[in-house]
């Protein structure tokens, strides 16, 4: 059995015959903080979508937990949370409706309604319909929703959109505290220098290729001193 | 049981949803327009009551403009705002990320457009009792109405136009589920609403769903064609396709 959480194998894919994604062999290792890097139209979220079964494979293989996601989709869903892009809410619900809706489906105990709004600063928010929230609160509540089933592994794109600083500090601890519970998390981010402060392993894209995957400590070898921004820009550069 | 896990998780969405609220009020409406007729005409209301056939009268009358307009329109309208809560709050990628079949989030979605469509149904019904007996309360030489409420028959007329107005439920799920932008499925249903009532007296006017429930209501007019055995087939017709580019969909959310 593998130690890798998440695993795809030669994952290519093409929109509209464009080439988005070429080859790709990500690989996520059990325990890690794992930040998925890349700028814009590098092929992030096409990844991040593929991989939670939002778009349809073309070539490669997707394995979650050691299983193939596509036979085993509804075992590996229940066992991972997602927040893909802009946070996804009812706007007509309140923030524990929001959550109540989810989990009927996820069927966990209700208690972690509250639980998880305790975690992400919402508990406070009662009666106030969830469209009248902040993009920062929006964001919020994604984050409560996708820890809403205990997950084992979680998959975040650009989790601290919106935040404030206070917020992005907040859920930093979160995220330590989360993966210091055995929590694997897969992140996406441009927030470059934040990501340095809390992810323990880097893959990093650039137009459709994976040009590094390893622990930070393997992506600074050679380039002492040099911040995660420098060597991100350096490889990205080569590369261009 | 993940069915019924699916479908209260469906249900509770459409809270505080315009489509909730549509199927209150659209329920209601006739019944109360027949109502405020029958108040206008208190003179005759105590000899109307003590009719044998006061129950038959009330339900032509209010089935005859709900028939006709509202259930078509009122279906049309529902069916496309219900998959919308989706599409509005970009929740489709959610949905697809929860661990339930694709399948079970199809049928959970239908299912509540069916059972809204069945409250719907049963408030019509009740408002429609309603406009037999409220005017007793208003008058006091207004007796209760003399003729029992026929149940059986009211509950074999509304199976009827329920199955009747199925195949635009279906239609319309088919289409609201295709497209994003909400005024393809509306701007198709009205437009097809429309054509059926111009074709409905064309002798191949079932060829077009909409038209069932006008043909329903008007009785004779299908004589020569099995109305509810084109509304059926047409049902799993258009439902069995919602399906099959539901699932095939490259793209979930």
């Amino acid at each position: 059995m593998s130690n890798y959480c998440l695993e795809t194998t030669r994952l290519s894919h093409r929109f509209a015959g464009v080439p988005v994604l070429n080859k790709i062999d990500l690989r996520v290792p059990e325990g890690s903080i794992f930040g998925f890097l890349g700028p814009n139209g590098a092929g992030k979220t096409t990844t991040l979508r593929l991989m939670l079964g939002l778009l349809k494979k073309q070539e490669g293989e997707i394995s979650v937990f050691g299983k193939p996601f596509a036979a085993n989709r509804v075992a590996v869903l229940s066992k991972v949370g997602s927040l893909i892009e802009s946070p996804s809410v009812y706007a007509q619900l309140t923030a524990a409706e929001n959550l109540r809706v989810l989990q009927k489906v996820y069927r966990c105990p209700v208690e972690r309604i509250a639980h998880v709004l305790q975690l992400t600063g919402l508990a406070d928010t009662g009666k106030k319909k969830a469209g009248r929230f902040s993009l920062g609160m929006k964001q919020r509540l994604g984050i409560a929703v996708a820890l809403l089933n205990d997950p084992s592994l979680l998959i975040l794109d650009e989790p601290t959109n919106g935040l404030d600083p206070e917020g992005i500090i907040e859920m930093r601890e979160l995220f330590r505290t989360l993966n210091s519970q055995g929590v694997t998390i897969l992140l996406s981010s441009h927030l470059l220098a934040e990501m340095e402060k809390l992810i323990t392993h880097a893959g990093i894209i650039h137009k459709g290729q994976l040009l590094f995957q390893g622990t930070l400590e393997e992506l600074r070898v050679g380039r002492d001193g040099e911040d995660l921004e420098s060597i991100f820009i350096h490889l990205t550069k080569k590369r261009a | 049981m993940l069915f019924i896990n699916s479908f209260r998780s469906e249900w509770l969405k459409k809270r505080r949803t315009a489509s909730s609220l549509l199927t209150v009020i659209g329920a209601l409406l006739i019944p109360l327009i027949v109502l405020i007729a029958r108040l206008d005409d208190a003179g005759a209301l105590a000899a109307v009551n003590r009719q044998p056939r006061l129950w038959e009268n009330l339900y032509g009358r209010n089935w005859q403009l709900m028939g006709l307009l509202l259930l078509p329109m009122g279906v049309v309208l529902a069916t496309s705002l219900i998959t919308q809560i989706e599409y509005r709050n970009n929740t489709w990628k959610q949905l697809c990320t929860t661990p339930q079949s694709l399948t079970m989030i199809f049928l959970a979605k239908f299912s509540v457009i069916l059972v809204m469509l069945v409250e719907f149904f049963l408030l019509f019904t009740f408002g429609i009792w309603l406009t037999g007996v409220l005017p007793g309360l208003f008058f006091r030489d207004v007796p209760y109405p003399v003729e029992p409420l026929p149940v059986k028959a009211f509950f074999n007329g509304s199976a009827r136009f329920f199955l009747d107005i199925l195949p635009v439920v279906a239609l319309q799920y088919l289409l609201s589920l295709r497209f994003k932008n909400f005024l393809i499925p509306l701007g198709a249903g009205l437009g097809l609403y429309v054509a059926s009532m111009i074709a409905v007296h064309w002798r191949h006017g079932y060829w077009i769903p909409y038209t069932y429930s006008a043909y329903n209501f008007m009785g004779g007019a299908g004589a020569t064609f099995h109305t509810h055995y084109w509304a059926a087939g047409y049902s799993v017709l258009f439902i069995g396709l919602a399906y099959i580019l539901y699932i095939t969909r490259k793209e979930k959310g």
